[in-house]
C-alpha cells in the first residue's frame, strides 16, 4: 500500500505539470503512454528493441566464449595469471564506450562495431569473477584433490570449475547489465556521428527522436523501454543460474 | 600488498614487463603488416602523440575539463544520496515509500537519459554535469543503505540503553559504522559516473577526454584518439586508486571487511 504512494504522486504531479504547461509536446504519462502504444503497435519498438538484444546476445556470448575459460585459466594456473593479468588491469579502467571510435574506425557504423562495444563491455566483469571463483574454491578439497592424486587439469574439471560457477553466475549477470547499458550507449552515439547512417536499436531509434523530430514523449516511452528491457534481462538471467545452479539459492 | 618482500613480487613485475613487451611489439608488427597509421597506428607514433598533447597542455586541459565535472556531479550525488540513504536505511516507512521510485528509475541506465537531457540542458556542461550525477546517485544510495542496515544492532541498543540521543546515534554509531561500506559505495559511484562521462561528451559536450576521442576520430587522428582512450583508462584507474588510499586512511578498520572490487 504504502509502496505505491509516492509514485503514484509523481505520477499525478507530473500530468498535472505537464498539462498545466499548456505545450503538446511536453511529455505526460498519457503522452508517454500513447506514445509507447503507438511505437508498440507499428512496430518500430519492437524491431528496435530485437535488433539491439541480437547485438546484446551476440557480443555477451563472445564475451563469455573468451573470459570464461580464460578467466577459469586465471584463477587455476598462477603462472598464467602472472602473464595475463597486466593487459587485463591495463584495458579495464577504459570504458568500453571510449573505444567506440576506434570500432568505429574499423568496423564501420554497423551492427559489428555495435558487438565489438558489447563484447568489451561484459568481459571485464565475467573475467574478474571467473578469476575471483577460481580462487575462492575451498583449499581443502584442492588438497582432497591433491592427495587422492588427481592431475592439475582434472582438478580444474572436477573441482575449480563446479566451486567457481556461482561467482561465474554473478559475472554474468554483471556483464549482461553492463552489456546493455553498453548497446544503448553505442547505439546513441552512432546514432549521434554518423550523421544518421540507419543502423538501427533502441538507442538510434531515440536519437532520432531527439535529432529529427524532437518527439520527447517517444524519447521518454524509449527510457522506459530500456528501462524494462534491463530489468528482464536480470530477471531472465537470474532465473537461469537459478535453475542451473539450484544449490547455490540464497 | 605493500608489506610483501620485493623478492617475492619480483617474478610479477618480470612478468608485467615480459606481457606489456610482447603486446607493444604484436601491436607493432600489426600496425606495419597493416601500413594504414589511420586505422592502426604504430604504438611509437601513439607515444609521440601523447608527448605532443602533453607538451601543448591539451591533454592537461580535456582531463581537467572531466575531472571537474566528475568531482561536481560527485558532490552533488553524494549530497543527495548519503543522507537519503541514512534515513531509509534507519527508518523503514521512509524506505518503504521511497525505494519503489529508486527501484523504478535504477534500471533506466543514466546514458539512456543523454537524448531527453540534450533537449533539456543542450550541449555544454550541464548535460554531462546531469548523466553523471545520476550515473553516481544509484550505487552511492543503496550502498549507503546497505552499509547502515549491516551495522550491528548491538551498538544502537547499547547506545540507546544508555540514554544516547537519537541524532547522536546516527552521527557517532551508525555513520562510523556504515563508513566503510559508504566509501565504497563512493568508489562503485565513480565507476559508474566516468563511464558515462565518456558516452555523455562523446554526444553532448564541446570539451572533456569523450569529446577530445570523437573529435580526433573526425579528423581520422588516430594516434591521438588512442592517446585519449590511454587517458581516460589512465584516470579512470587512478581515480578509484585515489579512492581505495583515502578509504585506507579513514577506515583502516575496514580493509578486511571490503568484498567488493
Amino acid at each position: 500500500m504504502r509502496s505505491v504512494v509516492l509514485p503514484l504522486t509523481l505520477l499525478v504531479v507530473w500530468e498535472a505539470w505537464g498539462t498545466a504547461s499548456g505545450n503538446r509536446r511536453t511529455p505526460t504519462p498519457t503522452r508517454v503512454i500513447g506514445a509507447a502504444i503507438d511505437l508498440v503497435m507499428s512496430g518500430d519498438m519492437i524491431e528496435a528493441i530485437a535488433t539491439s538484444l541480437a547485438r546484446v546476445f551476440a557480443g555477451f556470448a563472445i564475451a563469455a566464449l573468451i573470459a570464461i575459460p580464460l578467466g577459469l585459466a586465471m584463477g587455476a594456473f598462477r603462472s598464467i595469471e602472472r602473464n595475463v593479468d597486466p593487459l587485463v588491469e591495463s584495458f579495464r579502467p577504459i570504458a568500453a564506450i571510449a573505444i567506440l571510435p576506434l570500432a568505429i574506425l574499423w568496423l564501420g557504423t554497423g551492427t559489428p562495431a555495435a558487438i565489438l562495444i558489447v563484447a568489451y563491455a561484459a568481459f571485464f566483469p565475467i573475467v574478474i569473477h571467473t578469476i575471483a571463483g577460481a580462487k575462492l574454491v575451498d583449499p581443502t578439497l584442492l588438497r582432497v584433490a591433491a592427495t587422492m592424486g588427481l592431475g592439475r587439469l582434472n582438478t580444474v574439471r572436477t573441482v575449480i570449475v563446479p566451486g567457481a560457477l556461482p561467482s561465474i553466475g554473478v559475472g554474468l549477470r554483471i556483464g549482461m547489465g553492463v552489456a546493455w547499458t553498453a548497446i544503448v550507449a553505442a547505439e546513441l552515439a552512432v546514432g549521434a556521428k554518423a550523421g544518421g547512417g540507419g543502423s538501427g536499436g533502441i538507442g538510434q531509434m531515440m536519437f532520432v527522436f531527439y535529432a529529427y523530430s524532437i518527439e520527447l514523449n517517444r524519447i521518454v516511452a524509449c527510457m522506459i523501454a530500456v528501462g524494462l528491457v534491463a530489468l528482464a534481462l536480470d530477471r531472465a538471467l537470474r532465473a537461469a543460474l537459478r535453475y542451473a545452479m539450484p544449490w547455490n539459492a540464497q | 600488498m605493500a608489506a610483501t618482500p620485493v623478492a617475492r613480487r619480483l617474478p610479477d613485475v618480470i612478468a608485467y614487463f615480459r606481457t606489456m613487451a610482447v603486446f607493444v611489439a604484436g601491436w607493432w608488427a600489426l600496425s606495419r603488416w597493416t601500413s594504414n597509421p589511420a586505422l592502426l597506428p604504430s604504438p611509437f607514433a601513439v607515444v609521440d602523440a601523447i608527448v605532443e598533447l602533453v607538451a601543448d597542455g591539451e591533454i592537461f586541459m580535456h582531463a581537467g575539463i572531466s575531472l571537474g565535472r566528475m568531482l561536481i556531479s560527485l558532490g552533488i550525488a553524494a549530497l543527495l544520496a548519503i543522507p537519503l540513504g541514512l534515513a531509509m536505511g534507519l527508518r523503514r516507512t521512509l524506505d518503504d515509500v521511497v525505494d519503489p521510485v529508486v527501484e523504478l528509475l535504477r534500471p533506466i541506465s543514466g546514458i539512456a537519459w543523454i537524448p531527453l537531457a540534450l533537449f533539456l540542458f543542450g550541449i555544454g556542461n550541464v548535460l554531462p554535469v546531469f548523466i553523471m550525477t545520476y550515473a553516481a546517485f544509484f550505487p552511492i544510495l543503496l550502498g549507503t543503505i546497505a552499509g547502515v542496515r549491516s551495522v550491528d544492532r548491538r551498538f544502537i541498543d547499547v547506545a540507546r540503553t544508555m540514554g544516547v540521543a537519537r541524532r547522536t546515534i546516527v552521527t557517532r554509531v551508525v555513520v562510523p559504522a556504515a563508513l566503510p561500506a559508504l566509501l565504497v559505495a563512493v568508489r562503485l559511484g565513480v565507476a559508474s559516473s566516468w563511464t558515462a562521462v565518456v558516452a555523455a561528451e562523446l554526444i553532448g559536450a564541446p570539451s572533456g577526454v569523450g569529446y577530445a576521442v570523437e573529435w580526433y576520430r573526425e579528423l581520422l587522428m588516430t594516434p591521438q584518439v588512442m592517446a585519449f582512450i590511454a587517458t581516460i583508462g589512465v584516470l579512470g584507474y587512478l581515480s578509484d586508486r585515489v579512492l581505495r588510499t583515502l578509504a585506507q586512511r579513514f577506515t583502516p578498520w575496514a580493509t578486511k571487511l571490503e568484498g567488493v572490487r
